[in-house]
C-alpha cells in the first residue's frame, strides 16, 4: 500500500515522522495507523466511500480580504478598513477564522468599520440607491434598495420579517434625523449582521438530518462556498441565479460554474491567495531586511516579489498547462518590475510583449520554491535560513509534521566561527545528538537553497567561500536521495506522489477553510487519485473538489433544545 | 512597509467632527474625582499583566542577597527606583503537560495554567505534531469577571507587534478555545477608548440611539442563528459574539467616565520593526490613562509574542531576538544582546510604573493601587526551558502584598502564583488555578 494514497495517509504521515522521537522511518509505521475509514480490504474502502461522508464544519468569519472584497462587490466602495481588524486566524497555512470566537475587540472593530463604510456609501446616495427618492418616494425607495441589497449582503433569500426589521431601523433613524441617516444606519446594521460577517452554512433545513449525519448545503450556501473559494469574495448575480434555479445541485451545474469562474478576472485573487498563503509569503510587505546589507530592499520590491508569485501561479493555471510540475519547475517570470528583474539577473528581452513569460536561467530557477518571495521570506534579515526553507518544504510541500525541539536538554549550539559559511555553522545542528534526528529532516532540504541569499538573489559565493548546495531528502515515500541545488530538488519534488497528495490536501484545506479530518478520508483519497490521473492538473483538482462530498455537505448537529 | 492605516477614515470620529491630531500624547491631567480626599481603600485596585518573550538569562536576572535585603542584577536594575514596590520570584516552574512545543505551551499556559487543546491548527507541537488553542481561562480574565463588571471594559488587552493570530501569540483567554486578541495599534486603542469623548451631548445622544437600534438588530440576528446551530463550538462562537454585543450595548447606555482625554496618538505603522519602542510608549501612556479613568481594572501589555524575532535595532542589535536567544551560552553575542534586550524590557516596565506613579490618587498614586505581574514564556531561549521562569511582581498592590522582597523557590508550580494573584484581587476563595494544578492555595511565603 502506497504512502498517502488510498490508505488514509493523512494520519499515517503524522505518525511517520513523530513516532518514537523524531523520525521512525517509513517502514516502521502502520500505514493504516489510526485513520478511520480504511481497511486492508480495498472492497471495504470502496463500499464505505459510497456513502456520503464529510468532516466537521464550523462557523467561519470572513477574512480581512474577503471582508474588503465583499464590501467592494456589494456597495461599489473600495476600502482597506479591514486591515485594522485583529489578524486572521489560520487553519494550517490558510486564513479562515474558523476556530476561535470573536471577542469585544473584534466586534467593536466591526462596528467601527460598518460605521465607516456606511458613512462613505451614504455620502453618495445616487450611486448607492437603485431609485430616486425624490420621484419614487423616500420610504418606497429605501424598501426597494433593501429588497435588493439584503439578500446579496446576507447571501441568501431574505424573508418579509427581515425586511420589516430593517425598515424599522431605517424609519427610526430617519425620524431621528433625515433620509440619508436612515439609509446609513440601516447599512451599518446590515454590515454588522452575523449573516454578513460569517459564512453561515446550515444545510438544507427542509431535509433535516440526524446529529452527525451529512446534510446537503443549500444552493445559496454552495454559491457562497464557490465564490469565496474561487474568487475570495461574494457570489455574483449569475451565481445567485444558478443557486435559485437549483443548478448547483448537480455535478454538471457546479462544474459549469467552475469553468466560468476560473476565467473570470476575480479568480486571479483567489489563486494568488492560495499560493501566497501556502508558501507563507502572503504578508511579505511587512518583511524587513538589514539595510546595510540590502539597501535596495523596500516595500515596492517586496510587493513586486509577491506579485511575481501571484502572476506566475495564475499564468500556469490560466495560460499554461495547469500542472504541479510546471508550478514547481517552470523557469520564467511574469514580472516586468525592473528591480525584481535585476534581482533575477535578467532584462526584459527585446520585443517582449507585456504579459508574456520572461525566461529565467534554468540552472538557477525552478518554479515557485526558488522565487525571491519565497527565498526572502524564509530567510533572516541578514542571511539565509536553511532551517526555515527546509521546514517549508517538509511541512507545506510534503505535508509532514515536525516534532518540537527538545526542552531542557543540552541543545545549546557551539560558538560561531566567523570564517565559516552559513552551511557550516548550521551543520552543527546535525553534529549534536539531541538535534540531529529532526534537523537532518529539515536541513538536508534547506541546504539545497544556499544559492539564494536573504533576498532570493542567486549567488555562487558566500564571501570568499564557494556555496555548497548539496543536500539529501530523507523520510519521504518516493523521492529520498541526494541532490545538489534547489533546481534538482524541485525536479524531484515535482515527481513525488507525496508532494502531489500534499498539494491536493492543501487545496482542500484552502477550499473549505479547515483542516482535513477523519471524515474526509474518502474525499482525500478521491482527490489524490483524480489529481494524479490528470498528471497533477490543478484545474482538474479544483473541479473535483467542488463536486466532493466535503464541499457539498456538512455534518448536521442537534438543534438547540 | 504598507501603512496599517485604519481607513480612509470617515469613521466614528468623522461622524462626530474632527478632533485634530497631534504626534505625541500630552501629559496627563489627573482625573477630577481623584483629587478629592479619600481614605485608603476607596480607590480601585487594578492588576496589569506584562509579557516579554524568549526567556531571560537567569544569571543576569536573579538578585543576590536575602528576602528583605537584596541587590538587583543587571537586567532588573532599571527597576531599582521601585525596589520597595517589587517582589522578585525566583524558582517558579510553568508545569507543562499536553500538546504543544516549548514556546506554544510557555505562552498558552503562562496565565491559564491549563493544557493546550488537542487540535490540528498549529503545527510543531508535541507528540501529535500539532496543537490547538489554550484550554482554559487565563487568570486575568478570571479576575476581570469578578472585579471588572462595573467598568466600561472588564479588561483591556494592549499589544506591541504581537504577530498574527496563533497559539504562539495569545496569552489571554476568555475560556477554553477562546483566545483574546490584543489591540496592537495605539490609534485603534485610542479610537476605542476615547473617540466619543469630544462629542457634544445632544449629538452623542443621537449617535447612541442609532447604535442601539443596530445593536438590537444584530442581537436578533445572532439569536436567529443560534436556533439553527447545534454544535457546541458554533454555539460558543455565537454566544461570544452576543456577549461582546451586550458589553458594547452596556457601554453605549452608560454615562461616560469623567476623564481628561489624552491627545490622540498620530498615525504610525504599528507593524514596523523600528517603531517598536514608539508603539510601546504610546500603548503605555494609553494604558495608564485607561486605568486612571477607571475604564478598566484589569489590563495586559504583551510585547511581541513567543518566538519573537524583533530586531532591537534601537539598541544597535540587528539579529532577531529569537535567533539570538538560540546561540550558545558561551557566545558573548548572545549574552550581551539577550541581556540588553531584557534590560530594555525592564525599562519599559519602569516607564509604565512611572506613568502610573505620575497620576495622583488621594495621597498616593495610581501605582500604589496597582499590582503588576511580569512573566515570560520560557526560562531561557536556548533551552526552551520551563524552569525557572522569571516572574516579578510590582506596584503598591493596594497594600495587599508586602513588597520589597526577593523570594526563592525550588520548582514550585506557577499555578500557586496564579492563585495568589486571585487572592490579592479579592478572590479569596480561590484554591487552584488551571487544569494542570495538582496543588492548592497561594504561593507560600508571598502573603
Amino acid at each position: 500500500m502506497g504512502l498517502g494514497r488510498g490508505d488514509g495517509g493523512w494520519l499515517a504521515l503524522v505518525m511517520a515522522v513523530t513516532v518514537g522521537g523524531c523520525y521512525a522511518g517509513v517502514d516502521q509505521f502502520d500505514p493504516d495507523g489510526g485513520a478511520g475509514a480504511d481497511g486492508d480490504d480495498d472492497g471495504d474502502v470502496a463500499e464505505q466511500c459510497r456513502e456520503v461522508q464529510t468532516g466537521p464544519t464550523s462557523l467561519r468569519r470572513l477574512t480581512q480580504s474577503q471582508y474588503e472584497r465583499t464590501v467592494e462587490d456589494l456597495l461599489g466602495i473600495s476600502t482597506d478598513v479591514a486591515q485594522g481588524f485583529a489578524p486572521d486566524e489560520r487553519a494550517g497555512a490558510f486564513k479562515s477564522n474558523g476556530v476561535a470566537p470573536v471577542g469585544d475587540l473584534q466586534v467593536e472593530q466591526y462596528m467601527d468599520a460598518a460605521e465607516s463604510v456606511a458613512t462613505d456609501a451614504a455620502s453618495d446616495l445616487a450611486s448607492l440607491l437603485p431609485c430616486d427618492p425624490a420621484t419614487a418616494g423616500e420610504d418606497a425607495c429605501a424598501e426597494q434598495w433593501l429588497r435588493e441589497l439584503a439578500p446579496r449582503a446576507y447571501r441568501h433569500p431574505v424573508g418579509e420579517a427581515d425586511i420589516a426589521r430593517l425598515m424599522a431601523v431605517y424609519s427610526t433613524a430617519k425620524a431621528d434625523a433625515d433620509f440619508e441617516t436612515g439609509i446609513r444606519v440601516t447599512l451599518q446594521g446590515i454590515l454588522q449582521s452575523p449573516w454578513f460577517l460569517y459564512h453561515v452554512e446550515l444545510g438544507d433545513l427542509s431535509a433535516p438530518a440526524a446529529d452527525g449525519e451529512p446534510i446537503a448545503l443549500s444552493g445559496y450556501e454552495l454559491a457562497s462556498r464557490l465564490s469565496y473559494f474561487l474568487w475570495d469574495t461574494m457570489p455574483d448575480p449569475a451565481l445567485f441565479d444558478a443557486a435559485a434555479a437549483g443548478e448547483l445541485e448537480t455535478d454538471e451545474g457546479l462544474q459549469a460554474q467552475v469553468e466560468r469562474m476560473l476565467v473570470d478576472p476575480r479568480a486571479k485573487d483567489a489563486i494568488a491567495s492560495f499560493h501566497l498563503q501556502w508558501l507563507g509569503v502572503d504578508e511579505i510587505e511587512g518583511l524587513e531586511k538589514t539595510g546595510s546589507l540590502f539597501p535596495n530592499f523596500d516595500t515596492d520590491l517586496a510587493l513586486a516579489m509577491k506579485a511575481d508569485t501571484a502572476s506566475f501561479a495564475h499564468w500556469v493555471l490560466s495560460e499554461g498547462d495547469g500542472r504541479l510540475e510546471t508550478l514547481l519547475t517552470g523557469a520564467f517570470t511574469l514580472s516586468e518590475d525592473p528591480a525584481l528583474l535585476a534581482l533575477y539577473g535578467v532584462e526584459r528581452p527585446a520585443g517582449h510583449v507585456s504579459g508574456e513569460p520572461i525566461p529565467l536561467p534554468s540552472d538557477e530557477r525552478a518554479g515557485l520554491v526558488t522565487q525571491p518571495s519565497v527565498m526572502a521570506m524564509h530567510a533572516h534579515a541578514d542571511q539565509t535560513s536553511p532551517v526555515h526553507r527546509g521546514q517549508l518544504v517538509r511541512e507545506n510541500l510534503l505535508c509532514q509534521l515536525l516534532p518540537p525541539p527538545p526542552v531542557d536538554v543540552d541543545n545549546v549550539p557551539p560558538d560561531p566561527d566567523p570564517n565559516a559559511t552559513t552551511r557550516e555553522r548550521f551543520s552543527e545542528h546535525t553534529a549534536n545528538p539531541a538535534c540531529e534526528p529532526c534537523h537532518r529532516l529539515i536541513d538536508g532540504l534547506g541546504f539545497g537553497f544556499e544559492h539564494y541569499d536573504a533576498l532570493g538573489a542567486y549567488i555562487s559565493m558566500e564571501g570568499s567561500l564557494p556555496i555548497d548546495a548539496s543536500g539529501e531528502v530523507i523520510g519521504t515515500s518516493d523521492v529520498d536521495g541526494e541532490f545538489t541545488g534547489a533546481v534538482e530538488l524541485a525536479g524531484k519534488l515535482s515527481q513525488s506522489v507525496e508532494v502531489s497528495d500534499c498539494m491536493a490536501r492543501q487545496w482542500f484545506r484552502y477550499s473549505l477553510g479547515r483542516m482535513d479530518a477523519e471524515g474526509d478520508t474518502c474525499t482525500m483519497d478521491r482527490l489524490s487519485e483524480v489529481f494524479a490521473e490528470s498528471g497533477q492538473d490543478v484545474r482538474v483538482l479544483i473541479r473535483e473538489i467542488v463536486v466532493s462530498d466535503a464541499f457539498r455537505y456538512r455534518l448536521a448537529t442537534e438543534q438547540s433544545p | 512597509m504598507i501603512s496599517k492605516k485604519k481607513n480612509p477614515r470617515v469613521s466614528r470620529r468623522a461622524l462626530l467632527g474632527s478632533m485634530g491630531a497631534a504626534g505625541v500624547l500630552a501629559p496627563f491631567i489627573p482625573m477630577l474625582q481623584r483629587e478629592t480626599e479619600a481614605a485608603p481603600g476607596d480607590f480601585p485596585l487594578r492588576i496589569i499583566f506584562l509579557f516579554s518573550a524568549n526567556g531571560t538569562l537567569h544569571e543576569n536576572w536573579v538578585p543576590s542577597g536575602s528576602e528583605n535585603d537584596f541587590t538587583l542584577s543587571e537586567i532588573l536594575t532599571p527597576l531599582a527606583p521601585y525596589q520597595d514596590q517589587m517582589i522578585v520570584l525566583d524558582g517558579l516552574e510553568v508545569v507543562r503537560e499536553g500538546p504543544g512545543d516549548g514556546h506554544q505551551m510557555g505562552m498558552g499556559l503562562l496565565w491559564t495554567g491549563s493544557r493546550l487543546l488537542e487540535g490540528t491548527e498549529f503545527e510543531g507541537g508535541g507528540d501529535s505534531g500539532t496543537a490547538g488553542w489554550g484550554g482554559g481561562i487565563s487568570v486575568d480574565q478570571h479576575i476581570a469577571a469578578a472585579v471588572g463588571n462595573d467598568n466600561p471594559y472588564s479588561s483591556l488587552e494592549f499589544g506591541v507587534q504581537t504577530q498574527g493570530a496563533s497559539v504562539w501569540s495569545r496569552m489571554c483567554y476568555a475560556g477554553s478555545n477562546q483566545p483574546i486578541a490584543p489591540e496592537d495599534d495605539p490609534a485603534g486603542m485610542f479610537n476605542r477608548l476615547f473617540a466619543d469623548f469630544d462629542v457634544d451631548a445632544s449629538e452623542l445622544e443621537r449617535l447612541k440611539g442609532q447604535r442601539q437600534s443596530v445593536i438590537d438588530l444584530v442581537k436578533d440576528d445572532l439569536d436567529s442563528l443560534m436556533v439553527h446551530h447545534g454544535s457546541a463550538d458554533d454555539r460558543l462562537k455565537i454566544d461570544a459574539h452576543l456577549e461582546a454585543i451586550r458589553s458594547i450595548e452596556q457601554r453605549n447606555q452608560a454615562e461616560q467616565p469623567v476623564c481628561e482625554i489624552p491627545v490622540e496618538p498620530g498615525e504610525m505603522d504599528a507593524g514596523a520593526n523600528d517603531n517598536f519602542p514608539s508603539i510601546s510608549e504610546r500603548q503605555t501612556q494609553l494604558m495608564a490613562m485607561s486605568l486612571a479613568c477607571d475604564m478598566t481594572r484589569v489590563a495586559s501589555m504583551q510585547w511581541s509574542a513567543s518566538v519573537s524575532n524583533r530586531r532591537f535595532t534601537w539598541l544597535g542589535i540587528e539579529e532577531g531576538h529569537h535567533d539570538l536567544s538560540h546561540r550558545g551560552d558561551s557566545d558573548p553575542v548572545m549574552v550581551d544582546n539577550i541581556t540588553a534586550i531584557n534590560v530594555w524590557y525592564a525599562e519599559q516596565v519602569k516607564e509604565l510604573m512611572d506613568a502610573l506613579a505620575g497620576i495622583s490618587e488621594g495621597d498616593g498614586s495610581v501605582l500604589d493601587n496597582t499590582l503588576l505581574v511580569w512573566g515570560n514564556e520560557l526560562s531561557r531561549g536556548n533551552s526552551h526551558g520551563n524552569h525557572p521562569v522569571p516572574f516579578v511582581l510590582l506596584g503598591g498592590a493596594g497594600g495587599r502584598l508586602e513588597m520589597g522582597r526577593y523570594l526563592q523557590y525550588d520548582r514550585v508550580p506557577h499555578n500557586r502564583l496564579l492563585v495568589s494573584l486571585c487572592h490579592a484581587m479579592g478572590l479569596t476563595e480561590q484554591q487552584t488555578f488551571g487544569d494542570i494544578d495538582v496543588g492548592s492555595g497561594g504561593l507560600p511565603g508571598l502573603t
